[in-house]
Formats: C-alpha cells, structure tokens, sequence
C-alpha cells in the first residue's frame, strides 16, 4: 500500500501499556526509539520495558476547551492573524488498568504506594501497617529470579515479598530499580530499618521453597539483589489519599491495528495529576468490575534530533 | 468475500486441529480435521456430530473509506452425543471441551489472519490485508434428543481489496 496514501484506517481493539523507570536523581527518563523497537512483540517489550497489561479508557488530551495552546498573533486595523504562536504546552492521558497489580496501583494512586509488611507481633496499630517484622537476610548467589536465603522457613509457596535495603538513614529517592518514595529527613520515617521495603517496588510472588532459595514468580524490578538487601514478606499494598510524592514513570501505550499497523504513544515524563479512582463496570448483575483508573501530565523532554522540548511521540507504523 | 471466508475457515481448522489433533472427522472417505463449511459440502440430513459446522449468514459492506469493509456473521454449530463407550453420559464433558476449543481457537491474539487467495492456480496467495473477527459469542445449550447442540456466532471482517470476488 502507499504508505503517504495508505487506504485503511486502524482497526484497534485494546491498548496495552508498558511501564518504565524514570531515574529521578537525574531527572533522566527511559526513552522509547520506536525506530529501532517499533515492532516489537507485543507479549515480549524490549528492556527494560515492563507490560502493565491491556487498558481501557485511553483517552489523550491536549487542550481544555477553547483553550488550544496555540494563539493568534494579530496585527494592523481591523486585527487580522498574520501569524500563530504557541502560548502553552499541556498534555495529560488517561486509561483504566484491566488488572491490579503493585505497578498498575503504583502509578495510578495519586502518591506513594506503599507495601503492607507483615507485622512483628502484635504491633501498635497504623493505617499503612503496623511496625513490620525483622527481614530475612539473602546470602550470595541471588539472581533476579531467585533468592538465596540464610533460612528459608518462614516463607511458603504464594507469599508476596518486598526486596530491598535496610533504611540506614537515606535521604532523597529510596527504592531499588523504581524510586517509590522521597525521604526529606530521617526523623520523618522515624528510623524504620523497614522503611525503604515498605514503600519498594521491587516485589514479587514465591512460587516454589526449595534448596534455600525462594523461586520468584516474575523477576525483580531492580534486577539481582545487591548486597545488603533483605527480604521482607507482605500481605498487600496501600496507598493513601494525601500525602507529597509523586510517582513518575515513562510509558509507552500500543494500539495493535488488524492489519498489521501499530500506533504508538510514548509519553517519557508521566506523574499523576489526580487522586486514586476506580472506574465500575457492570460485569452482571450484582457483579461489578472494578478497573484502577489513572490520569497522567506529561512532562517534557529534550528531542535529541532537534532540541525541541516535547510531552509525547506518537509513531505510525503502517501494515 | 469468499477469499476472507476461505481463510477464516482455514486459520479455524488449523487452529482447533493444533488445539485437538484428535478432533477429526471422516467426509467422503478422508479424515479430517473436525472444522467444515456447509456450503461447501453435500447437503445432509443427519449433520455430523463432535465437528465445528460453519455456516456464512448476514453480510454487511461498509463503503466508507478507499476499500469497502465486509461484515459477515459466521454462525458455528456443533453438538456431541457423548461417547457410545460410555453411554452417552460424558456428553457434558464433550460439549465443554468443544466450547473451550473453540474460545481457544478464536479468542486468543492474534485474531486476524492474512488474506489468502486459496483458489489461485499456483497455490495459495497472501493478499495485501488481514481478515479479523470479533470475539466468539456462545449460544444456549440445546438438548435434542440424546445430543447436545450448541451454535456460537462471530462476526468476520475483511476489506474488499480491488478486484477481488
């Protein structure tokens, strides 16, 4: 087909997302070259892209109301546009998760997002969880995929664990291969050795104790363990209305058209612009379905091609 | 629109052929895999049993856009007496298992299937666009008799690319 002319439009169904890191110590987000991966498979995304699963519910704005962005310059008696200028820049998206997970509740919460250790005994109580048992320590030989442990009787097969370092102090972004919470002081977290596993997004399931070594479901964000890092087991995940951080991401959303065309839109800078949401859909009656809703400003970046300052690409890839 | 009919039947048969290599069945002397197309054989009184039965019904263009847009309804019948070894009483079980071959066979990624010009005379021919379908709608279970019946119906869609039949 001509591809200046092509003759079909783009038959989608869904939208898949992807996820990755934004290095938030350096400001510096993961960029998606859709010339080099455009055609990836979409069950295989090129690292360190992470799949956040299908979505619903994309919707992509970059105006409100009259408002554009884009203003007339006029001139002379009776003004006429002679010309045109940019006044604003502004984008946001928004979709709808179809599954719950740390990374889908992570972005779309609105703030920190936080893992629900399991408690030492019977601790004071406290809305995001009490004062967490002692984590396990990982002895060497660890992979991504596989922890090696000192003893492994306190897990079984199915737990959650969060995967990262004792809370010595740190300031600034904490959190192993995601940032998921920024420390201004020592005294705000009151010296939780808990701290960092407790707000990590580097978690996953157990599936199988054996040799002394937890086998992992999926592999760890933040990749092999590095020294230092113990394992805390959880029971969930919570997020907050309030509180000052905001999570940021690079994403990626793919419409796979049906003729073998691909629309894609990589936003490198998202933080959230709202609070949590969740949208109801009515599966049957009394059933209801609920989807994690999110609403994303982008942020810009600097087009190494040009020295543009840009908010989101979007790619064509013609069939 | 036949070359789109030819290929959804042929990525169905293929597909439930490499869910259940088991699932076959004789027609004039050759066996099978258990997928087949009315039209395209003798009309029967009796229609065979543990076998997906393809039937074409509505059609649909739409003219918008450069290549017009066909929307064809494919009804797929099929029933199952259960297994004679076993009395008839494992029919549910069969029913089951074609029901779940079929939500396999055209509910997973991808659902769509480049045309194919099977009737060309040097062999099969990819043309330029894709066939695609929505996803299977199951029908109510029918009890007839010692059968179970089922019929499940997707819609097929395909461009009318130019000169194509």
């Amino acid at each position: 087909m001509n591809p200046k002319t092509n003759r079909t439009t783009p038959l989608v169904r869904r939208v898949r997302a992807f996820f990755a890191p934004v290095d938030r110590g350096t400001g510096v987000p993961t960029i998606f070259d859709a010339a080099q991966n455009g055609r990836f498979a979409i069950d295989a995304p090129p690292t360190p892209w992470i799949d956040l699963g299908w979505c619903e519910g994309f919707r992509r704005t970059n105006a409100e109301g009259s408002n554009t962005g884009v203003s007339a310059l006029r001139t002379g008696t009776p003004a006429i546009t002679t010309g045109q200028v940019r006044t604003e820049l502004e984008s946001t998206v928004e979709i709808e998760f179809a599954t719950w997970g740390k990374l889908q509740m992570a972005l779309s919460c609105g703030s920190q997002q936080m893992n629900l250790l399991e408690t030492a005994g019977a601790s004071t109580s406290n809305g995001s969880g009490g004062t967490a048992a002692s984590a396990s320590s990982l002895v060497p030989g660890s992979t991504a995929s596989s922890l090696q442990m000192s003893d492994t009787t306190v897990f079984m097969s199915g737990d959650l664990v969060s995967v990262d370092l004792d809370y010595t102090g740190q300031t600034g972004y904490v959190g192993s291969g995601v940032s998921g919470a920024y420390v201004r002081s020592a005294m705000d977290v009151g010296g939780d050795t808990n701290y960092i596993r407790r707000i990590s997004l580097n978690v996953s399931r157990v599936v199988e104790v054996k040799d002394g070594a937890l086998r992992l479901e999926t592999p760890l964000l933040a990749g092999v363990p590095v020294e230092g890092m113990k394992v805390s087991r959880l029971v969930g995940f919570v997020d907050r209305e309030g509180g000052s951080f905001f999570q940021e991401w690079s994403g990626l959303f793919v419409m796979q058209g049906e003729q073998g065309d691909r629309v894609i839109y990589h936003y490198p800078r998202l933080q959230t612009l709202r609070g949590a949401m969740e949208k109801r859909e009515t599966l049957a009656a009394p059933l209801d379905r609920i989807r994690l809703a999110g609403a994303f400003r982008a942020l810009p970046v600097t087009d190494a091609n040009d020295g543009e300052r840009i908010l989101c690409f979007r790619s064509y890839l013609p069939a | 629109m036949q070359r789109a009919k030819d290929t959804f039947y042929i990525t169905l048969r293929d597909r439930i052929a490499l869910l259940n290599p088991a699932r076959t069945v004789l027609v004039r002397g050759a066996i099978r895999p258990g997928v087949l197309v009315e039209e395209n054989e003798l009309a029967v009184a009796y229609p065979l049993v543990n076998a997906f039965r393809l039937r074409w019904t509505t059609l649909s263009l739409s003219p918008e856009g450069t290549l017009p847009m066909a929307k064809m309804r494919c009804e797929i019948h099929y029933a199952t007496a259960g297994n004679p070894g076993n009395g008839g009483m494992d029919r549910g079980r069969l029913m089951a298992a074609m029901d779940t071959e079929l939500a396999g066979a055209l509910n997973t990624s991808p659902q769509n299937a480049a045309k194919t010009d099977y009737a060309a005379t040097n062999g099969p021919q990819v043309l330029g666009t894709n066939v695609f379908w929505g996803d299977v709608e199951f029908g109510a279970l029918a009890v007839v008799g010692e059968q179970l019946q089922r019929t499940a119906t997707v819609d097929v869609y395909s461009y009318q690319e130019v000169g194509e039949l």
